[in-house]
Parts: C-alpha cells; sequence; structure tokens
C-alpha cells in the first residue's frame, strides 16, 4: 500500500468517501471552542459539508479541532488524544491561541502554538474565528484530502499545512 | 463541629469581631482595616492557625465557610497571604491576613489545611504562583497550576518573562491608532459620534450634533482611517454604480480588496445602468420626444452636474430651469465657474472637493432610488432633482407650466448618468473625509434628497390638477 499509488478512479472516489465522512473531536480549550459549536450547529451545520460532530471519542475521529488556549499544563492531554487517534487522521488549529499563542505571546503558562506538539493541518486564524472561518478551513481540509496521495500518507510525507488567509485575504465580510 | 448559634440580626460589627478576636488572641492581631470593601485582620503569623480556629469556632463568628486564600507579593518585605472566610449564618465576610516570615527567600506560614479543608488546593496554587510554602499542608506537589518541572514563581513580581525577554512587549501605552503612514491619527470625539443602533438614538445624535453645532472643520488628513467605514458606507447605499474604465486605485492607497469589491459593483451597476437606458429609450420613443442621450454621454454631461450642488452657486433664472435640458445645461458652466473660483486652492484638495461633491450626488441618487421604492424613473426624477437643486427651486420661484408638468420627461436620461460614474470614486473620496464629516454630509444629503422629493411631489401634484383641469 505504501509502494504503489492507487488507480485514480479508485483513489478519487476513496479520497471522495473520506472528505465527506469527518468524523471530528473539538478540543475545546476557550472561547473559540463556542465558534466551533456554532459552527456545528443549525445556523452554520457543518454536517453538510460532511463533517460529523461529537465523535464518541478520539479513537473514533478522524479530525482532531484544538480551538482555544493551549496551555503547558494541559498539552501533554492533546498529544495523548492526538495519538490515540487512527490514521489517517486531520487537525485543525482553530485561533490565534491555537495557532501561536496569540494574546498569550508572552504568557509563562500558554503553549505558543499547538504546532508545537502535533502536526496540523490547517491553520484558521482569527480571535476567535467566525463559524465561517472554520467552515473554510474545512474545506481547505476536504480540498488537502481529496489531492492526497494515500501512498505518500502512509509513508509519513504530510503535505505542508495550509494557512488560510496567508496567500489570499480571507474573503469574510463582503459587503455586497 | 460548629454549633451555629449566630444569625443574621445578631451578627457581630467588624468592631465587635476585632473586639473578640483580640480578647481571644491577644497581640497576634496586628491591625483592622478595610481594605478593597472587605473587613481584614492583619494577624501575626504566629497566630495564623489560631486565628483562622477561632474564626470558625467562636459560636459568634462562625465563619464556617472557606472562600478563598490567595499571596500578594509585598515586594522587599516578602509575601502577603489572605484568607477569605464567610459566615453563611450571619452573611459575615472577613480576611485574615498575614505576612509570612521568611522573606523573600524562603516565605513559609502554617497550612489551615487542618481547619478548613477547602483551602488544600488554594494553598496549593498559592504555593505554585508564589512559592509560599505552607507547613503541614498534606503534600503541595504535584503542581496544580503550572507543570512538575516548571522553574520560577510566576506572579511574583520579579519573575521575568521569557517571551519579553526576547521581544519586548510590542504594544503602546495609550491606544493610538496609525495610519499607513505611520503616523498618528487623532480624533476629538464629539457629542452625537456613535449613536445607538435604533432610529431613535441617531435622531437624539443628530439633534444633539446639531445643537453642539462642531465648527465643522476641513478635516483632510485622516485619510485611511476612514476607508473601511465609507466603503461600508456605500455599500450600504446599495450603491449603484460605476464605470469600470476608471481606475479604482487612483488614490494609490486603496488595496487589491477594495479593488474587487469596486468592480462587482461596478458590475452591478451597469446592468442597471443598461436597464435604465432600456426605459429611457422606450420611454422617449414612446413619447416621440428627442431620443434620449445614451448614457455615456449623459453621463459625461451630467458628471459636472453633480458638482453643481456642492459649491453654493447662484440660482440659475426660472426660464432656463424649466427648460428640459436645462437641467444638464446650466451645470458645466456653474462646474466651471466653481473651478475657477477653486483656481487658487491647492489642486489635489479641489480635485478632492470634486470627488466628495460627486459621491454625495450620487449617495443622494441612491437614496432617493431607494426610498421611492426602486421604481427606475421616479428614482431618475428625484436624482436629477437632486443634483439640479438650485435649478428645481428657481423652478418652484416661478413655476412655469413645462417645468411642473413634465418632470418625467427629464427624468430617463439622467438616471444612468447619476449612477455611471460613482461608486469607485465616491468610495475614493469618502476614503478621504474623516468619518465624522461624511456622516454629517450623508445627512445634509439626505435632507436635500428629502426636500427635493417634497417638492418633486408638489410638483407632480400640481401637474396632476392641471391635467384634471
Amino acid at each position: 500500500m505504501d509502494q504503489v499509488e492507487l488507480p485514480k478512479p479508485v483513489k478519487y472516489v476513496f479520497n471522495w468517501g473520506r472528505k465527506y465522512s469527518l468524523w471530528c473531536y473539538n478540543f475545546g480549550l476557550a472561547c473559540c471552542a463556542i465558534e466551533f459549536i456554532a459552527a456545528s450547529a443549525s445556523r452554520h451545520d457543518f454536517i453538510r459539508h460532511g463533517v460529523i460532530p461529537f465523535a464518541h471519542g478520539p479513537r473514533q475521529a478522524d479530525l482532531l479541532v484544538v480551538s482555544g488556549t493551549l496551555t503547558d499544563k494541559m498539552a501533554p492531554a492533546v498529544k495523548r488524544l492526538y495519538e490515540e487517534m487512527p490514521e489517517p487522521k486531520y487537525t485543525i488549529s482553530f485561533g490565534s491561541c491555537a495557532n501561536c499563542g496569540g494574546p498569550y505571546w508572552d504568557s509563562y503558562s500558554v503553549t505558543k502554538g499547538v504546532d508545537q506538539i502535533i502536526p496540523i493541518d490547517v491553520y484558521v486564524p482569527g480571535c476567535p474565528p467566525r463559524p465561517e472561518a472554520l467552515l473554510d478551513g474545512v474545506m481547505a481540509l476536504q480540498d488537502r484530502i481529496q489531492n492526497e496521495s494515500l501512498k505518500d500518507r502512509i509513508a509519513g510525507r504530510r503535505m505542508d499545512p495550509v494557512t488560510l488567509g496567508a496567500d489570499t485575504p480571507l474573503a469574510l465580510g463582503e459587503s455586497s | 463541629m460548629t454549633e451555629v448559634l449566630a444569625h443574621r440580626s445578631r451578627a457581630l460589627t467588624p468592631e465587635e469581631t476585632e473586639e473578640l478576636l483580640r480578647d481571644r488572641l491577644g497581640d497576634h492581631v496586628q491591625r483592622a482595616v478595610v481594605e478593597y470593601g472587605l473587613f481584614t485582620l492583619w494577624i501575626a503569623p504566629e497566630g495564623w492557625l489560631a486565628a483562622a480556629r477561632h474564626c470558625r469556632d467562636e459560636r459568634l463568628l462562625a465563619y464556617d465557610m472557606f472562600d478563598s486564600l490567595l499571596g500578594v507579593d509585598a515586594r522587599e518585605e516578602g509575601f502577603d497571604v489572605v484568607a477569605i472566610l464567610y459566615s453563611t449564618s450571619t452573611g459575615n465576610r472577613l480576611a485574615l491576613r498575614t505576612r509570612c516570615p521568611g522573606g523573600r527567600d524562603a516565605p513559609v506560614l502554617d497550612s489551615i489545611t487542618e481547619i478548613y479543608r477547602g483551602a488544600d488546593w488554594m494553598e496549593r496554587e498559592t504555593y505554585d504562583m508564589f512559592g509560599v510554602e505552607f507547613a503541614g499542608h498534606p503534600s503541595l506537589t504535584p503542581r496544580i497550576l503550572t507543570v512538575d518541572n516548571f522553574e520560577g514563581w510566576p506572579l511574583r513580581k520579579d519573575f521575568h518573562l521569557a517571551a519579553r525577554v526576547a521581544k519586548p512587549w510590542p504594544g503602546v501605552a495609550e491606544p493610538v491608532e496609525l495610519d499607513e503612514d505611520g503616523n498618528k491619527i487623532e480624533r476629538e470625539r464629539s457629542i452625537g459620534d456613535a449613536p445607538g443602533p435604533y432610529e431613535l438614538d441617531k435622531a437624539m445624535a443628530a439633534q444633539a450634533q446639531q445643537v453642539n453645532a462642531p465648527p465643522a472643520p476641513e478635516v483632510e488628513e485622516p485619510e485611511a482611517a476612514a476607508v473601511t467605514e465609507a466603503a461600508e458606507a456605500a455599500g450600504d447605499d446599495g450603491a449603484a454604480a460605476a464605470a469600470d474604465d476608471t481606475p479604482a486605485d487612483a488614490a494609490g492607497t486603496a488595496g487589491d480588496r477594495r479593488k474587487q469589491q469596486a468592480e462587482a459593483r461596478a458590475a452591478k451597476a451597469r446592468e442597471r445602468a443598461e436597464k435604465a437606458k432600456a426605459r429611457a429609450a422606450a420611454k422617449a420613443a414612446a413619447e416621440g420626444g428627442e431620443a434620449a442621450p445614451p448614457a455615456e454621454s449623459a453621463a459625461a454631461a451630467t458628471q459636472p452636474a453633480a458638482d453643481a450642488p456642492e459649491p453654493a452657486s447662484a440660482p440659475e433664472p426660472a426660464p432656463e430651469a424649466t427648460a428640459e435640458p436645462a437641467a444638464e445645461a446650466p451645470a458645466p458652466e456653474e462646474a466651471e465657474e466653481a473651478e475657477e473660483a477653486e483656481g487658487d486652492v491647492d489642486p489635489r484638495v479641489a480635485a478632492r472637493r470634486k470627488r466628495q461633491a460627486e459621491a454625495r450626488a450620487k449617495r443622494a441618487a441612491a437614496r432617493a432610488g431607494k426610498t421611492d421604492g426602486g421604481d427606475g424613473a421616479a428614482a431618475a426624477e428625484e436624482a436629477t432633482a437632486e443634483p439640479a437643486e438650485p435649478a428645481a427651486a428657481a423652478a418652484e420661484a416661478a413655476p412655469a407650466p413645462e417645468a411642473t408638468a413634465e418632470p418625467a420627461e427629464e427624468a430617463p436620461a439622467p438616471e444612468p448618468a447619476a449612477e455611471a460614474p460613482a461608486p469607485e470614486e465616491a468610495e475614493e473620496a469618502e476614503g478621504d473625509v474623516d468619518p465624522r464629516v461624511a456622516a454629517r454630509r450623508k445627512r445634509q444629503a439626505e435632507a436635500r434628497a428629502r426636500r427635493a422629493k417634497a417638492r418633486q411631489e408638489r410638483a407632480d401634484a400640481e401637474g396632476d390638477e392641471e391635467g384634471d383641469a
């Protein structure tokens, strides 16, 4: 499996199926978790994008969303949770605190970014980001799942993380 | 444990509490003060345990609930520990405060966990944050707040934040805003600046502003600050229209994003302009009158016309105003006059004023269109009525039958004109203006539009009467 690429049509169908059934585990640590909940609730409703919230546990989850301020004290828990998840697993870092420490950049106790302990696939900036931003992040993740090579994945070669809004400004707040 | 005889009605006053505890503890009670609205007894560290025990067990005191315990950095004198107690029966709250022996190097204090079990974690936290050892505590480790291998005591005043050592605090003492060139933006707040969300609030704010009439400074400086707001305002107006051959970025300060927005709006505006053109053509054909000028040329013609109301130009003589093309014809002259008048002004300022005027005209037109439920022709009437205000005024003064009877005729052609040149310039123009000034101008424009509309309605009514006659 890690030696050969899947045939293209198979790969397409395979990835298509995976990207629309993301069981999602929310590691809610602070106010960003509220935005995550809003994104899962009826107005934004990310189940329509195939993100299934509230996986029963990390062992049943495909996607880990770390939303909120991660402290050094909490960091081992996140690390363990991530390691309990089965491959293939994906992570979204949601909010400034999870991305880089955010406003607590000089704190004695805050981890300066979740990526210091686990690999991150998509960074969603904002303090806190709007639920739409999470949807945007989910889309970005689904794009990369669709284009993913299982061979690379199994060989442990990850694609570079996506940072929303790094190349083009976010299309939020567009006045019509 | 505690036999509760205390009652709210018999709660001791702070003075009585102090007296009672002095009686029990002697010199261990050092002083009694009210700190931060909380009655505080300073206790000698030797009497710390006894004080807590008496507070809990004295029938008259009955401080049966342990509220919290915290540390205070007392600089060179060491550390204070404050325990806050509450009596559920009397409703009194009391703080016991002591200074730990051992100075800054090895602060130690007796643990009160044997009296109040709830103090356990509080003391662990205080140990984590301040490094105060509590003698007799079950176990201060593992650390409750910090990681186990954490070095230092983070809430001590002399604790260095590693991040701050590596990178100084980037903030500033006072919240100031910098524009793109790094200049400080200073804004004077005035009454009515921030109305509430409701119409009544806005009305009151407007009234307050009128009463407190600010000296209307021509604030030209804070440019970039207003950009977003102005852009929003333009969006709110539902606004119309732009010819996309005008470069969106003439000012050079606007970003790509604004450009894109402007283009999007321009596309929409073009659609509308085309519709309006079609209507105009149809109307002209129906009336068999002179053909409506194509939208572009109309735009060219009326763009200076939009300038007209801004420099307070002399009202035109009535007969000219009444004629159908008059609404357009006198305008360029006025504009020229205005430009001549401004000849000694800095050309940049002049250009900006011009843009502002156009923006105003456009906004007013858009608003008029909105108030009229989006009926194109009627909107156009008002749109024309607005820029040609002096003319309309003149028409009112000397009501000539043509003018009153046929406002509809002059309507269709200038409508695209009023819209076509607008939003990009408008956006930039607004971008140049202080938001307050912009808001005021917007209100003025609205007022003008209202007046024009009222006039128009009157004129219509008269026209109807004539028609009936």
